[in-house]
């Protein structure tokens, strides 16, 4: 006898309930009673009315493993629908990421490291920083991990690239509309605290492994919203008292965004870039589970392997990366900061 | 002045809250400020709001925080929207202008300076002041050449590529007018333009802008909350106390006749002696007496204390260019530098 049996005797639900009895799927629990009878226990007290311990008293109401089955047999109808319209739209990421891990890795190292280094050195302008990264790159060179450092970078840079072109005019839109605001804000929470590995389970469903777009949608979903975020707090954040002389000398709204607005937010922003960068490196690394190429796919190997030496160099190599990306983008933000301070 | 005005603000009100229209009601039917905010939570910002603003004077708008002078200023363009009302800018209601019309208005027609100077942090001293033109989309070399005039002009030559951030607080706001200028627009707005900065820098600005006035002629309204400001640039004052006008006129004759306690208790502390001048004070000839002297009517009744050595027995003659217009005898003029107190403003002090 179960504990909710008098429940659905109450109810006058028996007859409905014993109607389907016995053609529900046999649980490991039940196959382990069976052999072992003895071993049946009463339970406790007062168990929590669930799904399963309905299900007990009344064979005809639903296990809690048919609702996950529900929600994979919803996805799995969506899934066709879904493939149809982003397959095409997202294809352009494939493209972008195939192609820049095709030149970062073509081009010779004494091509693609020093305009690596030119790069850095315009954006931040300083020899410290620059030195840094020579060094860096040096000693990743020299222990053989270049390439897939390179790789790396070259899937981080379009990444990033492509949250600063869609995230930027999000986040305007959203410093805009207090309106938008108010309903995106709850979606960039939900993005921010999602488990990393929670991302790849759909997009499997979705996209071939073999596809570049599935890792790169997974980073740039993670990734965008610091700059979404920032880019929005820049913008409401301007002095309003220089917005009002905007106004009051007769500025258009794109005269305001494109003179003022965007360039005061700019120290703001950055800082939603640098944010952005970080965290595409974080979504890199687990992206190798999906065949994400570089750093990542050594560490993976180091923990199926149990390779220790080959994960821990790995891990090494990902530290220097981020130490670089960080320093670089800080740099810059500094230069940009110091260009314009407020006082 | 016969000609008309060049604004002319017609019964204006201005209500802050969610349902301003229906409160406008309530206050045209009497209902005071007070009344208003804890009956239905709205503030009453302006109420019924008539001047009429010259060309070429200088209109000044003086009243205490919260009597609503910056709100009052903001209606003329429109960068705060009426409740009821009108603003006739050379007699075309500024009110009925759509988006792009208002939006043109304020490129050609009329400037603004700020009490927090607003200049736009990342650009140069230069580049801050060419922004009118820059918005007409004036060319870069022009737009340049006419900022540099207006710099030289207001004593800032030399300091066209700093930023605001390197300059002082009076500096900066030389910049904020500098950009007013360069808008070459006929009406300048000045929002407590000068309250921000210290007193000697304050006078330095208060007679910048009187040059300018003389040279420009512009129309110029001026906000402000200090007296002493108010009577050195006013040609026509206004005095505002909870969004009402208590008294607007001459200078000086506000001065000498307030309307109300509160402007007596306004202007019971100020050395009138430096204020007022001799033709408020002056009365007409009477042939026989024997002066001591020529002076203008525009001098002040300090200077003619000081030519008569503080003896009461002078009289002067009052001479307007070459005419004799008026007399002032030195007892009028030591009568006229009493203030007139009422007892509501006696026991207050």
């Amino acid at each position: 006898m179960a504990f909710y049996d008098s429940l659905f005797n109450a109810f006058g639900l028996r007859e409905w309930c014993d109607a389907s009895a016995g053609s529900a799927k046999m649980t490991m629990a039940s196959l382990l009673a069976k052999t072992n009878p003895d071993a049946a226990d009463e339970g406790p007290l007062l168990p929590f009315p669930s799904m399963d311990e309905l299900y007990k008293a009344c064979p005809s109401f639903p296990q809690s493993r048919e609702f996950t089955a529900g929600v994979e047999e919803a996805f799995l109808n969506a899934k066709d629908v879904l493939k149809t319209v982003l397959d095409p739209l997202t294809q352009p990421l494939s493209w972008l990421l195939e192609g820049a891990l095709f030149i970062f890795l073509a081009a010779p190292w004494w091509i693609v490291v020093p305009l690596i280094l030119l790069f850095v050195w315009y954006v931040c302008r300083s020899v410290a920083v620059t030195t840094f990264v020579t060094v860096s790159f040096v000693f990743l060179a020299f222990i053989d991990h270049l390439d897939a450092a390179l790789q790396t970078l070259a899937i981080i840079a379009v990444c990033t690239g492509i949250c600063i072109i869609l995230g930027v005019p999000i986040g305007i839109a959203m410093a805009k509309s207090n309106r938008l605001q108010r309903s995106l804000l709850p979606l960039l929470d939900l993005l921010q605290t999602l488990p990393t590995f929670v991302y790849l389970i759909p997009l499997i469903f979705l996209f071939s492994v073999t596809e570049p777009k599935l890792y790169g949608i997974a980073i740039i979903v993670y990734a965008i919203v610091p700059v979404i975020r920032l880019t929005d707090l820049g913008i409401r954040l301007v002095d309003q008292d220089v917005v009002e002389a905007a106004n009051a000398f007769g500025m258009s709204s794109r005269q305001k965004l494109l003179g003022i607005e965007l360039p005061l937010a700019l120290p703001n922003i950055m800082a939603g870039v640098n944010q952005t960068i970080m965290m595409s490196l974080a979504m890199v690394v687990i992206a190798s589970l999906v065949s994400a190429p570089g750093l990542g796919v050594l560490v993976l190997r180091g923990i199926r392997n149990l390779e220790l030496g080959v994960g821990l160099i790995a891990g090494l190599g990902i530290v220097l990366l981020a130490v670089i990306l960080d320093r670089v983008s800080k740099a810059a933000i500094a230069r940009v900061s110091t260009d314009q301070t407020f006082k | 002045m016969v000609n008309s005005p060049k604004i002319e603000i017609r019964n204006l009100y201005k209500i802050f809250g969610s349902d301003p229209k229906t409160a406008l009601e309530k206050v045209k039917a009497g209902m005071g400020k007070e009344a208003l905010l804890n009956d239905t939570g709205h503030v009453l910002g302006l109420q019924n709001i008539s001047i009429d603003i010259h060309e070429s004077a200088i209109t000044v708008v003086m009243g205490l925080s919260g009597s609503g002078k910056s709100t009052l200023i903001r209606h003329i363009n429109r960068l705060i929207e009426p409740t009821d009302g009108q603003v006739l800018i050379d007699g075309e209601d500024a009110l009925l202008l759509d988006q792009d019309e208002l939006r043109d208005k304020r490129r050609t027609d009329m400037s603004m300076v700020f009490q927090k100077f607003a200049l736009l942090p990342h650009r140069t001293v230069l580049d801050n002041s060419a922004l009118p033109l820059e918005v007409r989309g004036v060319s870069k070399s022009e737009r340049h050449a006419e900022a540099q005039v207006w710099i030289n002009r207001v004593g800032l030559g030399g300091f066209e590529k700093h930023y605001p951030y390197q300059l002082s607080g009076g500096m900066q706001q030389r910049v904020g007018l500098a950009r007013a200028l360069t808008s070459n627009s006929d009406i300048m707005l000045m929002d407590e333009a000068f309250s921000a900065l210290d007193p000697l820098i304050r006078s330095d600005m208060q007679k910048l802008l009187l040059d300018l006035h003389v040279e420009l002629k512009k129309t110029i309204i001026f906000i402000t909350h200090d007296l002493d400001e108010a009577l050195r640039l006013a040609d026509h004052l206004v005095i505002l106390k909870d969004g009402a006008v208590v008294q607007q006129g001459d200078p000086q004759s506000i001065l000498l006749t307030p309307s109300d306690p509160y402007i007596e208790a306004f202007v019971s502390d100020i050395n009138r002696a430096r204020v007022l001048r001799v033709r408020s004070v002056m009365t007409p000839m009477d042939k026989k007496s024997k002066y001591a002297g020529d002076v203008s009517p525009s001098d002040t009744l300090e200077s003619l204390i000081a030519r008569a050595e503080g003896d009461t027995s002078f009289k002067f003659r009052v001479l307007d260019g070459e005419e004799p217009i008026g007399q002032i005898d030195m007892q009028d003029l030591v009568k006229a530098l009493v203030p007139r107190v009422s007892e509501a403003v006696q026991q207050h002090l």
